[in-house]
């Protein structure tokens, strides 16, 4: 018999709990420790963040689902890793700490033979002076209860300009190596769209912010994409989207501090400038969480594990941008040092960023750092997953299952304003995700074609249509596997 | 402002009928490329 402890209840780690349930049989345990006691479906987050639904339709509570799918669950955090188990207990273990209930505080031992580590990022708010949700006139969509804030503040001031303010809105990343440009892009055509139903756009004056270096990048160092008949670049595509729509933007901008209604960035050029505001949306940066691990001896073993994120089988050689390849990204999320551990999704380190590294003429680094969106994150679980189910039903190791996000697609369907008949999307695909510049060197490192882009009603669809889609699966219901990640 | 998307390609972008046309077309094109398999980069290359 096994015993799978799984740490996080987000798309990776409950994509990887409900694949092993659904493949292993009963006598093997499959435990999840998360300090969440729901599920969010995250991309939905946005539509929370402009009023359009309501938090409680983008996410369900995790224990009686758990409790009907066979499937343990344990709610608390994770404090300590130890892989080699310690002069008690010779099985490896994590510490874990209860967040609620009557062992709220306790600490307890949860041994394992297979871990995976779907904690995803610390939101970092704290990298940047002053960057609070709901505080300083500053929002979050990063999670739900973020995303009713944002809904708060921004109905708020629609109030406020139908009083005939006239107003600002700062939306797009709060810090120099923030990620998920996505999240912030959606976000900003849904408050421009939703300003037009309140009948105020002419009110605001709606500014995106951001630390790429053009528009478009995206943390994946932008994309030669088709649309339509044509072939263009990503950061073509949104500039037209943003001069239609009456969008200015600040690119390569390092948000450092925020004070009540100022954002103070540094610029490539070296310069410090500020940006005034009265609703402002900014992504965080991203961080691991700040684990320790410890070997049976209790010694510090923490850069065996981590490096930040969790270590996997990324080659982490550092190396000038002109050298990375995609063979550096990491294929099956296995630590090399503890070979029963893996970390798929937003857990693991990244090996570099996708975008090229940019220093502003102060040296600060002001880089996008490599997102991982829902579809990689559900990928990733999934290859780790049957990894494991193998290895167990074979007895042995087996890593046959593999997924590069240098070799795999995915599908971005952004947002750009809610409405059954008068919605819209962008839809854009990309192959592979890291771009493969030796495979596909005269289109900018991605399979045209595969990479695409559309604008349109479609999209809104689309982008609905996942939104059921993924709380079905996610809930488990009858066929929900074939639904793919 | 400047429009930088023509009324006739707004037209085509929110008309339900070619809109749902294009939601079929992509459905499957997506399903195609993110469905369509995964796997490592270190043999292939």
């Amino acid at each position: 018999m096994a015993k799978i402890v799984i740490l996080g209840a987000g798309i990776s780690g409950h994509v990887a709990a409900a694949h092993l349930r659904r493949k292993l049989p009963k006598e093997h345990e499959v435990m999840v420790v998360s300090p969440n006691s729901n599920y969010q479906w995250i991309p939905s987050n946005i539509w929370v963040g402009i009023g359009r639904m309501k938090s409680d339709e983008i996410l369900f509570p995790l224990e009686p689902l758990y409790k009907k799918k066979n499937i343990g669950y344990k709610q608390a955090k994770v404090i300590t890793f130890h892989p080699e188990g310690d002069s008690s207990e010779n099985k490896p273990y994590v510490m874990v700490e209860y967040v609620v209930g009557d062992k709220k505080g306790q600490h307890e031992k949860v041994t394992y033979d297979y871990l995976i580590n779907g904690t995803g990022p610390k939101l970092n708010f704290e990298a940047t002076e002053g960057l609070i949700p709901g505080k300083n006139k500053t929002y979050s969509v990063c999670t739900y209860t973020h995303a009713d804030h944002a809904w708060e503040g921004l109905n708020t001031l629609i109030q406020e300009m139908k009083q005939g303010k006239k107003t600002k809105i700062l939306i797009g990343t709060g810090h120099a190596k923030s990620t998920c440009q996505g999240a912030a892009f959606e976000y900003i055509l849904n408050v421009e769209k939703e300003l037009h139903k309140h009948k105020v756009r002419d009110m605001a004056e709606i500014t995106w912010i951001s630390n790429e270096y053009q528009l478009g990048d995206f943390g994946m160092d932008g994309m030669l994409l088709s649309y339509g008949s044509m072939t263009m670049k990503s950061h073509e595509m949104v500039e037209m989207i943003f001069e239609d729509r009456d969008i200015k933007w600040i690119l390569g901008a390092g948000v450092y501090k925020i004070e009540n209604g100022l954002a103070h960035y540094e610029n490539l050029e070296g310069k410090f400038k500020t940006e005034t505001y009265d609703f402002a949306m900014l992504i965080p940066s991203f961080s691991g969480h700040g684990f320790k691990a410890y070997d049976k001896s209790n010694n510090d073993i923490t850069d065996k594990l981590f490096r930040g994120f969790m270590i996997v089988d990324a080659d982490y050689t550092a190396k000038p941008y002109e050298e990375w390849s995609v063979q550096d990204w990491p294929e099956t999320y296995q630590n090399p040092n503890y070979k029963n551990i893996f970390a798929p999704g937003i857990a693991f380190a990244p090996p570099h960023s996708i975008s090229k590294p940019r220093k502003s003429k102060n040296g600060t680094d002001i880089t996008p750092a490599p997102p991982r969106t829902g579809m990689p994150s559900g990928i990733t679980a999934r290859i780790v997953a049957d990894n494991i189910i193998d290895s167990i039903k074979n007895g042995k190791e087996s890593l046959h299952h593999k997924g590069s996000m240098g070799n795999m697609g995915a599908a971005c369907i952004a947002s750009a304003g809610y409405g059954l008949t008068t919605g819209s999307g962008v839809s854009i695909t990309t192959f592979p995700i890291v771009p493969d510049y030796k495979k596909y060197p005269k289109t900018q490192g991605r399979k045209l074609g595969k990479t695409f882009g559309e604008i349109g009603l479609a999209g809104h669809w689309l982008k609905l249509t996942l939104h059921y889609a993924f709380i079905y699966k996610a809930k488990m219901k009858p066929f929900w596997w074939l639904i793919p990640e | 402002m400047t429009q930088r998307i023509s009324k006739y390609q707004k037209f085509k972008m929110m008309n339900p009928i070619i809109q749902f046309f294009k939601y079929i077309f992509l459905s499957i094109k997506i399903m195609v490329i993110v469905a369509g398999g995964h796997g490592g980069t270190r043999n292939v290359n």
